[in-house]
This record gives C-alpha cells, structure tokens and sequence, in this order.
C-alpha cells in the first residue's frame, strides 16, 4: 500500500500523457543537445535523433505550458529539420515557434522567425504557405509594430503576385489599407487601395475593382485633398469597368456635391448601399465625411466657374 | 234630348254658377284680379318642381341621369332668378282689395324668393359662390346662357367634388407605392452586393478547388499502390493454408483451457 501510495505521488499528472521513455521534456532538451554538440568524443552531430527528441521536447514543453523553453525547442528542431533537408519541416517547427513567441510577445523574434518560416516554404517551392507565414506575422504585429507589419505585408503581396495569384492577395491590401489608416497615412492608404484596384483588374473581379476604387476616392476627400479626389475620379473613369458602375456614379455624386458645398447632400450619400458594402474602416471615413470646410471649396469653384463666362463675352 | 244636348246644357249652367265654386273663383281671382299672386304661384310650383327633382337627383345612382336632371334644375333656377325682378314690381304695385299689411307681406315674400331658389340643391355644394355667380349672371335679362352651358357646367362641376376625392387617394396610394418600392430597392441593392461578393469568392475558389483534385488524385492511386503492395506482402508471408492452420491450432488452444478450467473449478 504504502509503495502504490509513493508510486502515485512520485509522477506529476500531466506527464502521464508523454509516451517516451524518460518523461521529462527538460531531459529530452538536454540529451539532444548533447547530441548535436560537438566535442572530442562525438566527431559529428546525429541530427536525426536530435531532431526527434528535440520535437517531443517541444511537444511537452507546450503541454507543460512552459513556452519560452518550447520555443527554443521548436527552433532547435526546426534546425535540424533543416539539416536533415526537409525544409517543410522546418518551416513548421519555425512557425510554431513564432506563435510561441508571439505569446510571450517577443515581437522582435516574432517578426523574424515568420520570415525565416516564409523563406522556408519558399524553398519547398510553395509560395501560398510562404505568403500565409507572412501574413500571420503581420496580423500579429499590427498593433505594436505597425511599419514591420506593413512591410511584412508587401512582402507577401510580392510573393502572391509573383506567383500570379492575385486574387489571394485582396485580404492582404484590405488589411494594409486598415493599418495605414490607423496610422493616418492616407495618401499610402488610397494607393494601397489604387494598387488593389490594378490587381483586381487583372482577374477581372469587377466588383473589388471599383469598390477600391471607390475606397480611394473617399480617403482623399477625408484627408481633405479635393484636388487629388478629382484627379483620381478623372483617372478611374477612363477604366470602362469602373465608368459603368454603381460606385462611379456614388462618386461622381460626392464630388458633385462637394463642389456645391452641401453638407446634407454629402451625409445622404455616405448613407447609401454603394458606401455601406465597402470595407468598415472606409465607411467609418465616409459616414465622418465631410472633414474641414466644404464651403470654401464652393467659393473657389464658383471663382473658377465666372472666368469662362468672361472669356465668351469677349469672343 | 241627346248626349250631346245634355252636355251643352250643362256647360252653361257650370258657366252660369262658376261665381259660386270657390276654388276656381280663387284661381280666378288670383288669374284676374292679381297678376302677382299668379306669377308668384306659377313661381312657388315651379320651385316645388325642382326641389322634388333634385332631391331624385340626390338619390339617383346613374350619374348621367342625375347630371341631367341636376342641369334642369339649374335650367328652371335660372328662369326663376328671371321672374323674380317682375315679381317685386308686381308686389309694389297697388291692387284693388289689397291692405297696405299685404302688400308688405308680399315684398317680403319676393326678398325670400331669391334665397329660396338658391337653396334648391342642385349638385354643387362647395361651390355655392360659383352658382350665385351664374345664377346672377343668368338673371340679367339680356344675357341668357341656357341650354349650351348648362350640361357642360354641370358635368364640370358634378365631377369635382367627386374627382378631388379621387384625386387625394390616388396620391396618397402613389406615396404609399414609392415608399414601398424604396424599400425594395434597398433590399435588391444589398441582395446585389451579395451577390457579386459571392460571385468574386467563388472565382477565387475555383483554382484552389482544381488543385486539391489534382493532389487528391494522386493521393488516390498513391494509396491504391499501397493497398496491392500490402496485399502482396500479406499474401507472401501468409498464404490462406497457413491462415487456416493457425485459425485450427488456436480453437483447440482454447479448448484445451477451457477443459484446463472447467477440471479446476
């Protein structure tokens, strides 16, 4: 009785699950180190046992919930992964460790280890997880590093692109818009959504195409920027998709009622559908429309208006 | 003596004694002595005419019949509004047998004549002003519009009435439309967007789906080579006699223990 009673508190609970021989991750850790460190008695590193062990270190360190030392059990696996030449497997260890250290929020390391995992899946020839690995990384980083994101961002867009994947790609330009806006960079923000309107064009989805398009014009009127909004209607409407749509004539209507400096008019077509399928954070902008002085630019427009009835009267 | 004779007779002695018979002396004093009772008798009846035939207007429910009828009215007004100016010269004047009281009376009889014409329902109600004014323009002696105006005027005016009510329902159920079709179109233009929303996911589908039924297929025929390979190498170490061999040994096995345990109990 008394040996059951010793033998049942000598084993902590959760490593009943494990099901290797010695059931400590931390002994596992330190026998594949011992493995793969070189020194006068061992002439070359056995990776291959390194790497399993190193694994199923991983794998109890998770369930023990011990993540700081998981993680470096996952990069270390991951690095025999990668000796071993199977890069899949590396990148899978790698990513797992990055969502790891995106726990303990060490975005510096987060940051790095997707790319690395990116890069990794790249090797394997696959671009989709490649670009997936970015984007996680970028979604993560968003709030605290937020020019990390959108670099790692445009980096994945790259990847999809080149792969001639475009349509992948929308999320990844609706989410960099979201982010520039944040950070109140509109002039990036309309030409991410320019750039979304280039490779919607290229799949023919007609319906992303002039919603972005759309998006663009709005973000210059809030930025205040009327000139750049008409330039930029100007241009659009030379795309024979974007002429014929809902969402040209909405903006033919906000800049219409722009020049007239109607403030009601502009809020009655904030409200309407075509603004209300766009993506929230443009019809957060449109619905807090208009921004700045609408009449002033009333005043300059009539201005413009007087001077060719001039010039007909003395023709 | 004839028939004939018989009535001849009885005429004049009628002719002879119609000083006694009272009524016809009324009429004919009133005919005779009184050239205004006449007229204002011949007046009274002919209002009596109308009020009974507008009011059979009123409850007529043929619409032309009661325009006509209402036209008629408005016709026998007018020639009453007429007679009324002779009326009140002939109340003025003196007449034999009459008591300055009567002749009082009798103006007053003729300032009541107008309102009592005027009163005649006759199909318009809200325009009371309107008619007045034809009715005054009727009662000058040298302009008579009569017969030509009077059925146009009346289907005009019997329609107004009527119209303007129509006229109301028909725009409040026009409002009534519009708003429901501005619901509608709000609700197709969501169902739009969706649409085309769906439209752009399932294009952008449709390349991964051909991707996975190529993986799939080659996952197939990868795990059809497994299956045969296993059935080789199953067959090779176990043919079906060394199965049957085993299956026989292992029956009596258990025989034996069962003997074994049932000898022990």
């Amino acid at each position: 009785m008394n040996r059951k009673g010793v033998h049942k508190t000598r084993r902590p609970r959760n490593q009943y699950n494990t099901t290797m021989a010695s059931s400590d991750p931390n002994k596992l850790l330190s026998k594949a180190d011992k493995l793969t460190r070189l020194s006068l008695t061992r002439w070359s590193a056995d990776w291959k046992t390194a790497t399993v062990l190193y694994e199923q270190a991983a794998n109890g360190f998770r369930v023990s919930k011990n993540i700081e030392k998981a993680k470096t059990a996952y990069e270390k696996a991951s690095q025999g992964q990668q000796m071993l030449s199977s890069p899949w497997d590396a990148a899978k260890h790698m990513e797992s460790a990055a969502a790891l250290a995106k726990e303990l929020c060490n975005w510096r390391e987060v940051a790095d280890f997707y790319q690395k995992a990116s890069e990794l899946f790249m090797e394997c020839g696959r671009p989709q997880p490649a670009s997936d690995a970015l984007a996680k990384g970028a979604r993560a980083l968003e709030d605290t590093m937020p020019e990390e994101a959108i670099q790692l961002y445009t980096d994945a867009i790259t990847i999809l692109e080149d792969d001639e994947k475009e349509q992948m790609s929308f999320d990844l330009y609706r989410a960099v818009t979201s982010v520039y806006i944040k950070l109140e960079k509109y002039t990036d923000a309309a030409s991410s959504l320019l750039r979304l309107g280039l490779a919607a064009d290229k799949c023919n989805a007609t319906n992303s195409q002039t919603k972005a398009y759309l998006g663009a014009i709005i973000v210059y009127l809030y930025a205040h920027d009327f000139k750049q909004a008409e330039q930029c209607y100007n241009d659009c409407t030379q795309i024979d998709a974007f002429l014929k749509s809902d969402h040209s004539r909405c903006a033919g209507k906000f800049l219409s009622a722009y020049t007239d400096g109607d403030v009601d008019e502009i809020k009655k077509i904030a409200q309407s559908s075509a603004v209300s399928h766009l993506d929230h954070a443009i019809i957060r902008l449109a619905r807090k429309l208009p921004t700045g002085d609408v009449s002033s630019l009333k005043a300059v427009t009539a201005e413009d208006d007087e001077e060719p009835l001039d010039e007909n009267d003395l023709t | 003596m004839s028939v004939i004779d018989i009535l001849f007779r009885v005429d004049e002695v009628c002719k002879k004694y119609d000083k006694y018979d009272i009524d016809k002396q009324r009429e004919q004093n009133a005919y005779g002595d009184d050239a205004f009772a006449r007229v204002y008798a011949v007046v009274d009846s002919t209002i009596q005419q109308a009020l009974i035939k507008s009011e059979a207007a009123a409850k007529e429910s043929n619409r032309a019949v009661a325009a006509a009828w209402n036209a008629e009215v408005r016709r026998a007004k007018g020639r009453l509004m007429d007679e009324v100016p002779k009326l009140r010269k002939l109340a003025n004047k003196k007449a034999k047998g009459l008591t300055k009281e009567d002749i009082a009376i009798r103006q007053d009889l003729v300032l009541a004549l107008p309102e009592r014409i005027q009163a005649i329902p006759d199909g318009i109600t809200s325009a009371a002003s309107h008619t007045g004014g034809w009715a005054a323009t009727s009662a000058h002696p040298h302009i008579k519009f009569d017969s030509p105006e009077g059925p146009v005027d009346s289907d005009y005016f019997s329609h107004s009435e009527e119209s303007s009510q129509f006229r109301n329902e028909y725009e409040m159920r026009k409002l009534k439309q519009d708003e429901g079709l501005d619901i509608i179109s709000e609700g197709l233009d969501t169902l739009k967007n969706l649409a085309l929303d769906m439209n752009e996911e399932l294009d952008r589908q449709v390349p991964l789906m051909d991707e996975i039924d190529s993986k799939v297929d080659r996952a197939n025929s990868e795990v059809r080579n497994t299956n045969l390979r296993l059935k080789k190498t199953i067959t090779e170490m176990r043919s079906s006699r060394n199965f049957c061999i085993d299956i026989t040994l292992m029956c009596v096995l258990l025989g034996i223990i069962m003997w074994l345990y049932n000898a022990l109990k």
